[in-house]
């Protein structure tokens, strides 16, 4: 099993070896990969219809729970075949597509690297691995969609997309984390069991959200559907399998996987439901005025994954079988469509959908294709398609309540979608041939036979529905919900309600296809309001996140160290006070003692210097003052009887004056001075900081400081020391070390200035 | 005595690198060949310790009556200070040689540095502590302006020793406060007595002063004004050693005041001002790394960010945090040192040039060095499965488990921005042509250094249990 999963990365790193051979070889030898996969899990069939259910688990960090458990069930299994079955035509179709193309090999490498991460989310039983599968799926579309990375706005979108599903994944494993305190367990399988403990838990509600943000971005739900248009600018193979056969359904696919442990809540459903039929609704009405090939399509595409999210929401027994049926029948079509697009585009050089037309004589077997397709994707008997819409206008009738409003939108949504179909699969084929930059022939077999291969699985799944579906739906353990579906799907239902909805839905479609110039001008009225477009919103927040980071670094980081210090003196000495405010009432302070005649002088000598350091208008004056304020702080200490401070202070003072006056002599003058108001602002904060410390040694000189060394250096003075004057003894005794560095400390100071001195005598 | 001499054996590696030093010193003096023995000197003794240092884990032992620590933790830290010095050592053997400010002294004060960081990493008492930082920080401060002939590394060095000096004021203001109120200086035995001590209000306004020297150390919002300036302005090889050992060091000093609320557990006072740098840091990293232009100026808001991402766990302060923050620490730096390492080659080919629009193209002129650069651009990023995601990851979730849910979602938020800026180096690598077209010669130590790098961080990405094993091994 390990090894399936990952034989795409394998793949990756083999490829530039094959290459060596001959690009030619690669592109074909290289589908055996994916088909090889699809046999793979296609050999588990039988048994996953049966019911059964395989598990597999690897060991990878046992320490955090975090393992390769791999789980196969009905949805699992759906999900891996369409990946390899897909994964193995558009193999096939790139070797045609990028022919000739230099960058061949980096292709296969990229698509390798994301169908085995594709593979790999849709396999794991364990969230986190889960999660890295997703992430990396994130990570090679990026790069499949810049492919043509020289063009700027294929940049763009590449990025686009990166960052909408990286902040959706990155919400996903926050949700995810929440799952695992919930729960205690990483396997999604024993998470599915509890669905009591997961809805009672205090998380549920960031737990839904979180993960639904992941899974909204990922399946381009509304309001994040912007990415999925844009990152049309892919190759068409590139589009047709990630943006809508596999990548933009693992989001869909995580919640049909999650269903059972939610689906019991009503924040849950009701949230597909409302997002799920927003995404239906607006997709389609807003596809109505797109002219590429490929936005249509994609367009379409996004109202088929409104429609999925929108079945789990209801998630009743038909709803889920609408589900499957639907995203079986959606990804054989919708990926036939695109390839058919690729080749129109390779074929004629433009998906402008005004320029082409007629080109059936020129390109009759990509016409069948695209003819069966849209026949299926319209829903028309007997194909697929038409079985997949049945059931979900089944499912939504069976509605209690709100059915019959859910019914007209469902409709009208369809309605854009036949529409849609018709612009793709008809109107390029038929009426009078237009020029077109190249000249369109026929598309070589490996082009034509892996669209064909995908048409006419849509018509075999359609017709014998009952031989290969129905098993499958009926008796797998789907993991969507927890009991066993038991409905028969067959393709004739007889005459009956949803029939003639499926019918209507046709007919309006092709009424608007017709009538399409007269509507045009209505839709164009009505989206041209850029308010209502989330990908204005997306514009504005990337480009007002860009500006406030220059505008931050301009006002922050400007380089000025003094804004610097200010800034750091502020911060520190406002959480000083805080603290000092928060623990601690000041009516504790004692300002007992009494204060002596010296005591006021050296205050009033200290406060004239620093003013003088402040003020002064030379280098010097201000050095003086400094000098100032230092050599009274030492006869502080004199005072407070530290002699041998005192006695430090005053040579560390002397010699640092002398140092600056020689550094500084050679200075220029005072230029210029800071502006008044910055001034004030400079004022503010010193005298604050010097409020907050002045307060502090308020406390400290409130608090008693138990010290054990003052009555040891008492009591061993005389015994250790032999001598009766403490401070003699501690100086040359106790801390003799301290005393060899402090001197160490002025002897090196004295030959700096010692060297100085010498500097000058030179330049004299 | 011979229990001294033993305790002597048991700090090897710090002997091993102190001798070193003066080895290297007297090479210096005497020798004149000194540039061409002194790299593999340092080489011998990094490899050396960071090899000792991981061999003998279990052998956990406190020396000197309680001032260091050696095996344990501290040799998870040793290890990570010497086999990333030892790595950013091949990257200055042709580094520091082009720039002519090949001096033997280079390599002894990387040694110094380290060599305080391991004191720094494995001390009992907090003079040990004080004594170990200032070790490192002067070595760095000279390392900063190594490069004497150009200004900027002149700008930084100064600069970095200025605010430098504020932290150290702090850091010793704060000392004075601690051992007045405790009068100890044994960093257990305050441990054990936290929540008395806490009642007194100088006990905290110290530990205060304490925090915040060292919040300038790992560079966190608002005290990390030095560090666009000071990465930008050094030589690339010393920034890369500042910005992940040095780094790891003071972290490692911060992770004291967490295992004092793990003991003590309702202790959590400076939970809230974590929480607040945290936040800040993240969220300033992350948004203004987006508007720079040079790479080294990018990856010092990078590294703000990611000292953000780190204090979650400070602020959680439970036993995940504690070697969530370790693991952390071990893949950021594998990771930075190896983009240093990457810009240190490429800006020898391109007249010391920096900025981005260095690296158009660089994917068809060296497959090998855009691939590794995108690899630590990824890791650094948070993308799974590489190490700096588990990194994240851990983080993360001791805060959800400190119901911290809002500081990991601000982490996740911070993240999402954060992709935009490391894939942007991506984008000119393998999206954009270069402009100039520049012969590029990459030497072999260089390159065999990148590699190095890149291996460890895939191998914590793809077998985090190996490192986490080990660092819950020493933690327990």
């Amino acid at each position: 099993m390990l090894f399936f999963v990952l034989l795409g990365f394998i793949t990756a790193v083999l490829v530039p070896l094959i290459k060596k051979i001959s690009d030619n070889f690669l592109s074909w030898i290289i589908p055996i990969i994916p088909a090889s996969i699809f046999f793979y899990f296609a050999s588990f069939y039988y048994q996953i219809a049966d019911g059964e259910v395989i598990k597999v688990s690897y060991s990878w960090i046992p320490s955090l729970g975090i393992n390769f458990d791999f789980y196969i069930d009905g949805l699992s299994l759906v999900f891996a075949m369409i990946i390899s079955l897909v994964g193995t035509v558009v193999y096939l179709y790139a070797g045609s597509y990028l022919k000739g193309d230099t960058r061949l090999s980096k292709f296969y490498i990229y698509i390798s690297i994301f169908m085995s991460s594709m593979i790999g989310v849709v396999t794991s039983d364990n969230l986190m691995t889960l999660f890295i599968f997703w992430e990396l799926t994130s990570i090679s579309s990026y790069l499949l969609i810049g492919f043509n990375h020289e063009k700027e706005s294929s940049r763009y979108s590449a990025l686009q997309a990166l960052l909408v599903t990286g902040l959706g994944g990155l919400a996903l494993l926050a949700g995810f984390i929440l799952l695992y305190i919930t729960t205690g367990t990483w396997d999604i399988s024993e998470i599915n069991k509890m669905p009591a403990e997961v809805i009672g838990s205090s998380y549920f509600f960031l737990i839904v959200i979180f993960i639904l943000l992941g899974t909204f971005t990922k399946s381009a739900q509304f309001p994040f559907h912007f990415w999925l248009p844009n990152a049309m600018e892919a190759p068409t193979p590139v589009s047709a399998y990630l943006h809508s056969a596999t990548m933009v359904k693992a989001g869909i696919y995580l919640m049909a996987r999650l269903n059972p442990a939610f689906g019991n809540s009503i924040l849950w459903n009701d949230l597909l439901l409302v997002f799920g039929t927003a995404t239906m609704l607006f997709a389609a009405v807003l596809s109505f005025k797109q002219t590429d090939l490929k936005k249509l399509l994609a367009y379409s595409t996004l109202s088929v994954l409104g429609t999925l999210t929108m079945l789990i929401g209801i998630g009743s027994d038909l709803a889920i079988k609408a589900f499957i049926i639907y995203l079986i029948a959606h990804s054989l079509y919708k990926g036939t469509l695109f390839l058919v697009a690729g080749i129109i585009d390779h074929e004629t050089g433009t998906r402008n959908i005004e320029k082409l037309s007629g080109l059936r004589k020129l390109m009759p077997i990509t016409m069948i294709i695209a003819v069966a397709a849209s026949l299926s994707k319209m829903g028309i008997i007997p194909l697929v398609g038409f079985v997949g819409k049945e059931t979900v206008y089944a499912s939504v009738l069976e509605l209690p309540i709100f059915g019959n409003y859910l019914i007209v939108i469902t409709i009208l949504a369809n309605m854009f979608v036949v529409y849609i179909t018709a612009m793709v699969g008809f109107r390029p084929f038929f009426g009078k041939l237009k020029s077109t930059p190249k000249n369109p022939h026929e598309a070589p077999f490996r082009m034509w036979s892996g669209p064909m291969f995908l048409a006419l699985s849509g018509l075999v799944l359609g017709i014998f529905s009952s031989l290969f579906l129905n098993k499958l739906i009926n008796s797998s353990e789907l993991g969507i919900i927890s009991e066993r579906l038991n409905i028969p799907v067959k393709l004739w239902h007889g005459f009956n309600l949803e029939l003639l909805l499926s019918t209507i839905t046709v007919l309006l479609g092709l009424f608007l296809y017709f009538k399409r110039e007269y509507f045009l001008k209505f839709v164009a009225s009505f989206s041209s309001v850029k308010f209502v477009q989330p990908s204005y919103y997306y514009q504005f927040i990337f480009d007002g996140t860009l500006s406030l980071a220059k505008y931050i670094t301009s006002k922050i980081q400007n380089g000025y160290l003094r804004f610097y210090i200010l800034v750091i003196l502020l911060t520190t000495f406002s959480l000083i006070a805080y603290t000092l405010h928060t623990f601690y009432s000041f009516n504790e302070i004692n300002i007992g003692g009494s204060v002596s005649v010296y005591e006021v002088i050296l205050a009033f000598i200290l406060i004239i210097s620093t003013l003088l350091a402040v003020s002064a208008k030379s280098r010097l004056a201000a050095i003086v003052g400094l000098g100032g304020v230092g050599y009274v702080i030492a006869l502080f200490f004199l005072i407070y009887s530290a002699p041998d401070l005192a006695m430090t202070q005053f040579s560390i003072e002397t010699l640092t004056v002398i140092l600056f006056v020689l550094v500084i002599y050679k200075l220029p003058k005072y230029l210029s001075f800071s502006s008044t108001t910055r001034r004030i602002r400079d004022i503010i904060v010193a005298s604050f900081a010097g409020l907050t410390m002045f307060f502090l040694v308020l406390v400290i000189s409130g608090t008693s400081l138990t010290s054990e060394l003052k009555e040891y250096f008492i009591a061993e003075s005389y015994p250790s020391g032999k001598g009766l004057n403490v401070v003699n003894v501690i100086l040359v005794d106790f801390r003799a070390l301290d005393t060899l560095g402090e001197i160490t400390v002025l002897a090196v100071a004295a030959i700096g200035v010692y060297s100085l001195l010498k500097l000058r005598k030179k330049d004299n | 005595m011979p229990q001294n001499s033993q305790e002597i054996l048991l700090m090897l590696p710090h002997v091993v690198i102190g001798v070193g030093i003066v080895i290297s010193l007297l090479i210096e003096m005497y020798s004149k060949k000194s540039e061409t023995i002194l790299p593999w000197i340092s080489l011998f003794v990094f490899v050396f310790a960071g090899v000792h240092s991981i061999i003998n884990i279990s052998a956990n032992q406190i020396l000197f009556g309680g001032m260091l620590e050696v095996g344990g933790k501290p040799a998870i830290f040793n290890f990570i200070f010497n086999i990333g010095a030892a790595l950013l050592i091949l990257n200055s053997i042709d580094y520091i040689k082009k720039y002519e400010s090949n001096h033997g002294e280079y390599y002894i004060l990387i040694q110094s540095a380290i060599l305080g960081m391991m004191v720094m990493a494995g001390s009992k008492d907090i003079f040990m502590i004080f004594i170990g930082l200032e070790l490192m920080s002067i070595a760095f401060y000279v390392l900063a302006g190594i490069n004497k002939k150009k200004s900027s590394s002149n700008e930084a060095a100064l600069k970095y020793f200025l605010l430098g000096a504020f932290a150290t004021g702090f850091i010793v203001y704060g000392i004075a406060l601690i051992y007045g109120v405790s009068s100890t200086t044994s960093v257990d035995s305050i441990i054990q007595n936290f929540s008395t001590f806490t009642q007194n209000i100088l006990f905290i306004v110290g530990l205060l002063l304490f925090i915040i020297g060292f919040s300038f150390k790992i560079a966190a919002f608002p005290f990390h004004m030095w560090v666009p300036d000071v990465y930008q302005g050094s030589a690339t090889t010393v920034t890369g050693l500042m910005s992940t050992t040095g780094k790891t060091a003071a972290f490692s000093v911060l992770l004291i005041i967490l295992s004092a609320s793990l003991i003590n557990y309702n202790i959590d006072i400076f939970a809230p001002y974590f929480a607040v740098i945290a936040t800040l840091s993240m969220l300033y990293g992350s948004i203004v790394a987006i508007a720079q232009k040079n790479l080294k100026r990018m990856l010092a808001y990078s590294s703000i960010s990611h000292a953000g991402y780190m204090a979650i766990g400070l602020a959680a302060a439970n036993s995940e945090a504690f070697s969530g923050i370790i693991f952390y620490l071990a893949a950021y730096t594998f990771m930075n040192i190896g983009a240093f390492g990457i810009i240190s080659i490429i800006e020898k080919q391109n007249d010391a040039n920096t900025d981005l629009t260095a690296y158009a193209g660089l994917a068809s002129k060296s497959p090998i060095l855009a691939a590794f650069m995108s690899l630590f651009m990824f890791a650094l990023a948070g993308i799974p499965p590489l190490a700096g995601f588990f990194g994240k990851y851990y983080v993360f979730i001791s805060a959800i488990e400190a119901d911290l849910t809002w500081l990991a979602v601000v982490g996740v938020f911070s993240s999402v921005i954060s992709v935009y800026f490391y894939l942007r180096l991506v984008v000119y690598m393998y999206f954009k042509e270069s402009e100039k077209d520049i012969d590029l010669h990459i030497d072999k130590y260089s390159l065999l250094s990148v590699v190095v790098s890149g291996i460890l961080v895939i191998y914590f990405g793809i077998s985090p249990d190996s490192l986490l094993n080990l660092i819950l091994s020493v933690v327990n």
